[in-house]
């Protein structure tokens, strides 16, 4: 087995790091072993495929750890390890098998370190003219209190180095800084707490495969749900839906920049917030990222195959491949890959291009002819007592796409596939928070006019009657019977849409709402940009025969 | 017969993970040897069944009855293969079999009946079923409404269990025990089953939860895979669970009563393909009774293929295809057949991973309603290494059996941490064991059995004796032997080091002198005089510098570094693990693709 080489899997799957991640070892091990290599696997995961007795030349059902690790590379004498499919189970084991003297494939354990050093990236950051939230890392509660007087609240709160959003808040006063900074502290002692202004904006996220010369931007996914909502939690859209060009321009500009400065050599996600045209860059994570399948499979670009061959020295220009976002090219003269013969075994499955942020910008690419939605799905059913709004913390446990030949039909299926629907009768009720009330009413005449019944608590109801539109009153909990929860109780309501207070904790009233609808089967629907996203696919919750059912190639199809 | 259609689970739920885009995508591939073409549906794109490679098409499309009328209307395929999804692909063909839609279309169901799925989580037709082949089955009450459940709320021995049927993962069930209890938890059950159907049944907490999986195919030719014991008795749910295998404390007698107990019941239901069997036996009686079958690839199937490197899967897609045991190769081996029930030369540890560590306001908890969103598996060759194994490798802050939180609880606090199942009671187990609890009181109090507690004991003095090491110091040899019984017993040299207390500085700086140090090694051994081994010393100068180098950093007559280097002596000279192949057979046959085990003391079976 001298002549093999290592990877590493990521572990059991806990919340932040699921399912996606094996689906990226598994496609690394396979492009491996098609470019002649053996492949040895190591993961503790018995419920995945990447454990699968045929999935590797050999698998080491051991756990993902340093000791573990190094014994499995000394006994096979692999000739090195990879890093970046494992989520960061694996990429925190980076640095000290290298100090062990493994070789690390692909972006070097000093490039990850730096891009997860604070200090340093932001260094960066400013050496690439790359604009990022004001903000810095901050060891005490007296630095934090400074650092948020200096950008002003609200801030973002959060501890370096950890998964999926732990301990991250957003902070809207300094009496609740000093709560969370205490939290954000003791997530992972000894490392410093980030403290950024909080950029209320669209959200956006790139993956791109580099070999620290070309950057190839398979897709731009935005965000329905604006900032403050975990990537992870939040519902995306390929190709974005609302973002300019120039926007888009920025962040493939953006991206081609960093991959370049960090040397990547394989995979790297990078995640925006964009507001008033201006595109800040929020995180970067030298890894494959939980997206990687999703966008796989709508651009068409096997990107976890490419990116082990960019990972193992090649060059993405051999393969076929050049700098910048990759697009649906219907205008444009269309050069596919597999034309090229180096790249045969690669095997793109549909026609694209790739055209640099320059000439993105001129270029007049039509309406894309297919759109995904990727939607979370949770687990709250089973875990009583967990508030289930969605926030900067990740708290899905699953995904699913929607994908059709308009936005909205793509809506609708990601959004029935996650389980959001209208029961057949009963209320549509709406009960938002006050910076919610405006779009509330738009969301409520578009219910109105598809014909559901509405209803809503006091304020709402009032802002809605204000409007003119028609709705029943229902009693919050404390303001007597009947109130909300008895009539969800009753299966009187057909969905909920309930927005959380923001910059306070969860008030135990709108948490028994929430409870109760997940109790009772009852959709609900906790941020106003997923309830206005809802209402702009009404028409095929009317009428479902509208959207395209066909297998997931033939959307592609007439593309080219 | 050319095309099958497969239904996937869809999204990543608990209860409903990856194990089954592991079993879906090994079964497209049994389909797709044996010539067939695969339609797919599912709406996860995180999984590899998905891609276009492991099926001829893939749906990505909502995972709704409708959706999947429409592909079957578009595809016409000749069968539906509808136990690969999980509870949601078995319901949903249900639901297409009801509406009428596989009838219409023409499509015929393959592998275990519908029929027989039904019998078998249909909790009074199982009972009628149970009853005529005189397999014992709790005490239960179905009920249908709000009225039955009223009607009972005085005949039930309390403490009593609620399940209701037709649900993921057992949703909204628990125990009650009372009357108000009851009550509240029954009528949650009702509105959360897609049949509104629960069951109250007696409760039998505390009782061994033993699992079975069988295996059938149309000639009624029947295998066990495996068996598995629960850490945790019955009351919690077995995703929830700590899972050994094979079962440690089953007498041979109550092995074979209980297999062929679970060989019955998947006779007397007609299961063609993989199964499930759970059984509660009575730690003080031969006892038992039959509590739950899954008639299809599950979540603790694909534990025991794991386990015993069977593909259960693959052969039971094979199975509804009408091929026979004794005609499917074993594809680890490629020399024997599937008929061949698997041997374990080793022992296999599942923990469960809890989402706990984010929803820290969450009921902690363990009940009959799995909370767990993955889980690691360790395999070894005792039970000891293999429950560190999987404890290091569960990526939480406990790396061994201690937890900071429950050394600092009082004994009142620790003895209710012990009693009631949580994600974190095994630590509290161990707190109790070192604490000095009786391994009788601890049983009597956490219900695990006395085995598992009494090899937690074993442990526990290691562990002692560890970060006891350095008031042993001056007995070299007794230093060694006590770390030579940490390390065959399972403790990894990170965890040695840490338990013993190694400082990691000087542990950094040791192990980067240490190769130059080595290089020298051998003229130093050759040198017969003092003249020779300065020669030596001389002829490596860097070798000789870094050596000066540390112990100027570092005073080797403090006790702690003293310490330091012996352990990691000890670790550099002995701590190399071996590796033990998983082959389904014990090494009896030849073995194409087996996987590896890491193994402490033990010759090594990685070919060379």
């Amino acid at each position: 087995m001298s002549d093999a080489l290592v990877v590493l899997g990521s572990g059991p799957i806990r919340i932040g790091q699921g399912i996606e991640f094996d689906y990226s070892c598994v496609h690394c091990v396979w492009a491996l072993q098609a470019m002649g290599h053996r492949a040895i696997l190591i993961n503790n995961n018995p419920e995945t495929v990447s454990t699968d007795f045929d999935t590797a030349d050999a698998l080491f059902f051991e756990p993902v750890t340093l000791s573990d690790v190094l014994n499995v590379v000394h006994q096979t004498k692999a000739k090195g390890v990879v890093v970046q499919f494992g989520g960061q189970t694996a990429i925190n084991l980076s640095e000290k098998l290298s100090n062990a003297g493994v070789p690390i494939l692909g972006t070097s354990p000093e490039s990850i370190a730096r891009a997860e050093d604070r200090d340093f990236f932001e260094q960066l950051l400013s050496q690439l003219e790359i604009p990022k939230p004001p903000g810095r890392a901050v060891r005490s509660r007296e630095e934090a209190q400074i650092v948020a007087q200096e950008v002003g609240f609200p801030v973002l709160v959060r501890p370096s180095f950890v998964l999926g959003g732990r301990a991250m808040e957003i902070v809207y006063d300094a009496e609740n800084l000093d709560i969370f900074y205490k939290q954000a502290e003791d997530a992972n002692p000894g490392q410093p707490v980030l403290v950024d202004k909080y950029v209320m904006g669209l959200e956006a996220e790139v993956d791109v495969i580099s070999d620290g010369e070309t950057t190839l931007v398979p897709g731009i996914m935005e965000h329905v749900e604006r900032a403050g909502v975990h990537s992870g939690d939040s519902m995306a859209v390929y190709p974005p839906s609302s973002l300019s060009r120039k926007v888009q321009a920025d962040m493939v500009s953006y991206a081609c920049r960093l991959a370049r400065a960090l040397e990547i050599k394989g995979l790297m996600n990078i995640q925006f917030v964009v507001e008033d045209e201006q595109v800040y860059v929020i995180e970067v994570n030298p890894r494959a990222s939980r997206t990687v399948p999703y966008l796989s499979k709508v651009t068409g670009i096997p990107m976890v195959p490419l990116a082990t061959r960019a990972l193992m020295g090649q060059q993405l220009s051999d393969l076929g491949y050049g700098s910048g976002l990759w697009c649906l090219a219907d205008q444009m003269p269309s050069r596919p890959a597999w034309e090229n013969p180096s790249n045969k075994d690669i095997g793109p499955s549909r026609v694209g291009i790739e055209v640099s942020p320059e000439r993105y910008l001129e270029s007049s690419i039509a309406q894309s002819a297919i759109y995904a939605v990727k939607a979370p799905v949770f687990s709250f059913q089973k875990l009583q007592r967990v508030e289930p709004s969605l926030g900067p913390e990740m708290k899905s446990t699953g995904e699913v796409l929607g994908i059709d030949r308009t936005y909205e039909a793509a809506l609708y299926k990601a959004l029935i596939a996650s389980g959001i629907g209208f029961k057949p009768t009963g209320y549509v009720v709406l009960t938002v928070n006050n910076q919610d009330k405006l779009k509330a009413v738009g969301i409520a005449q578009k219910l109105k006019a598809a014909g559901y019944s509405l209803a809503a608590t006091t304020g709402t109801h009032e802002a809605l009657m204000s409007a003119g539109i028609e709705n029943t009153m229902v009693h919050k909990i404390q303001s007597g019977t009947p109130n909300l929860i008895d009539l969800i109780g009753r299966g009187e309501v057909a969905l909920m849409i309930n927005t959380p207070d923001s910059g306070h904790t969860t008030t135990q009233e709108a948490m028994m709402i929430r409870r109760a609808c997940i109790e009772t089967g009852v959709a609900c629907v906790t941020n106003i940009d997923t309830a206005e996203a809802l209402t702009r696919s009404l028409d095929y919750f009317k009428d479902p025969e509208r959207a395209q059912c066909l297998p997931y190639h033939e959307y592609f199809q007439g593309v080219s | 017969m050319e095309k099958i259609l497969v239904i996937g689970s869809g999204p990543i739920v608990i209860g409903q993970a990856a194990e089954f885009d592991y079993a879906g995508t090994q079964a497209c591939k049994s389909l797709r040897e044996e010539g067939y073409k695969v339609v797919l549906i599912n709406s996860n794109p995180a999984t590899i069944m998905t891609d276009t490679e492991t099926a001829d098409a893939v749906y990505l499309e909502p995972l709704t009855p409708e959706f999947c009328e429409r592909v079957i209307a578009r595809e016409r395929p000749d069968a539906l293969l509808p136990t690969l999804g999980g509870q949601t692909g078995l319901n949903l063909a249900t639901q297409l079999a009801n509406r009428g839609v596989l009838e219409k279309y023409n499509v015929r169901l393959l592998g275990t009946p519908l029929s027989a799925i039904q019998k078998a989580e249909d909790r009074e037709e199982f009972r009628q079923l149970m009853r005529e082949i005189k397999e014992p089955v709790p005490e239960s009450w179905i009920i249908q409404s709000t009225e039955d459940l009223q009607a009972i709320l005085d005949q039930v021995p309390y403490p009593c269990i609620v399940r209701p049927a037709y649900t993921l993962g057992g949703t909204g069930g628990g125990i009650a025990s009372s009357k108000e209890e009851l009550w509240t938890i029954g009528n949650k059950g009702l509105a959360l089953s897609m049949r509104s159907q629960i069951m109250v049944e007696r409760s039998l907490l505390g009782w061994k939860e033993i699992e079975y999986e069988v295996m059938r195919d149309r000639m009624g030719n029947c295998i066990t895979i495996c068996n598995m014991e629960n850490f945790d008795p019955m009351g919690v749910h077995t995703g929830d669970s700590i899972v050994v295998a094979p079962s440690q404390t089953l007498s041979d007698i109550e092995y074979h009563m209980l297999r062929t107990a679970s060989l019955k019941i998947i006779r007397a239901l007609g299961i063609e393909g993989g199964c499930n069997v759970q059984l509660a036996v009575n730690p003080e009686s031969f006892d038992y009774y039959v509590i739950e079958v899954n008639p299809r690839v599950s979540r603790s199937s694909a534990l025991a293929s794991k386990a015993t490197g069977y593909p259960i899967a693959r052969v039971s897609a094979k199975i509804a295809l009408g091929m026979t045991l004794d005609e499917i190769d074993n594809q680890v081996t490629k020399t024997t057949k599937a008929c061949f029930e698997p041997a374990l030369d080793y022992c296999v540890v599942k923990i469960p991973r809890w989402p706990f560590d984010k929803f820290a306001s969450g009921d902690r908890t363990l009940f009959t309603q799995m909370k767990a969103t993955g889980e690691v598996m360790a395999i070894d060759r005792s039970f000891e290494a293999a429950f560190l194994k999987a404890i290091r490798g569960l990526e939480v802050k406990q790396k061994d059996l201690r937890h900071a939180g429950f050394a600092a609880m009082n004994d009142a606090e620790l003895k209710s941490a012990v009693r009631i199942p949580t994600d974190e009671r095994l630590w509290a187990i161990a707190e109790a064991l070192r604490r000095g609890w009786s391994v009788m009181d601890v049983n009597r109090l956490s219900r695990v059995d006395p085995w598992f507690l009494r090899k937690m004991v074993g442990l526990i003095e290691l562990e002692g004796a560890l970060i006891g090491l350095k008031d042993l110091l001056w007995d070299r040899e007794q230093v060694w032997q006590t770390l030579e019984r940490a390390y065959l017993a399972g403790y990894d040299s990170q965890t040695i080091q840490m338990l013993t207390g190694v400082d990691p500085e000087f542990a950094k700086d040791w192990s980067a002198v240490q190769p130059l140090v080595e290089s020298a090694q051998p003229a130093l051994a050759a040198a017969t005089s003092l003249q020779a081994a300065e020669n030596a010393l001389a002829a490596h100068p860097e070798a000789n510098r870094a050596n000066q180098a540390l112990w100027a950093k570092w005073d080797p007559l403090d006790l702690d570094v003293a310490l330091g280097s012996t352990v990691l002596a000890f670790l550099t000279q002995y701590a190399h693990a071996s590796y033990k192949m998983v082959d389904t057979c014990a090494g009896e046959f030849e073995s194409a693709t087996p996987y590896y085990y890491a193994v402490h003391g033990e010759s090594d079976e990685i070919p060379t």
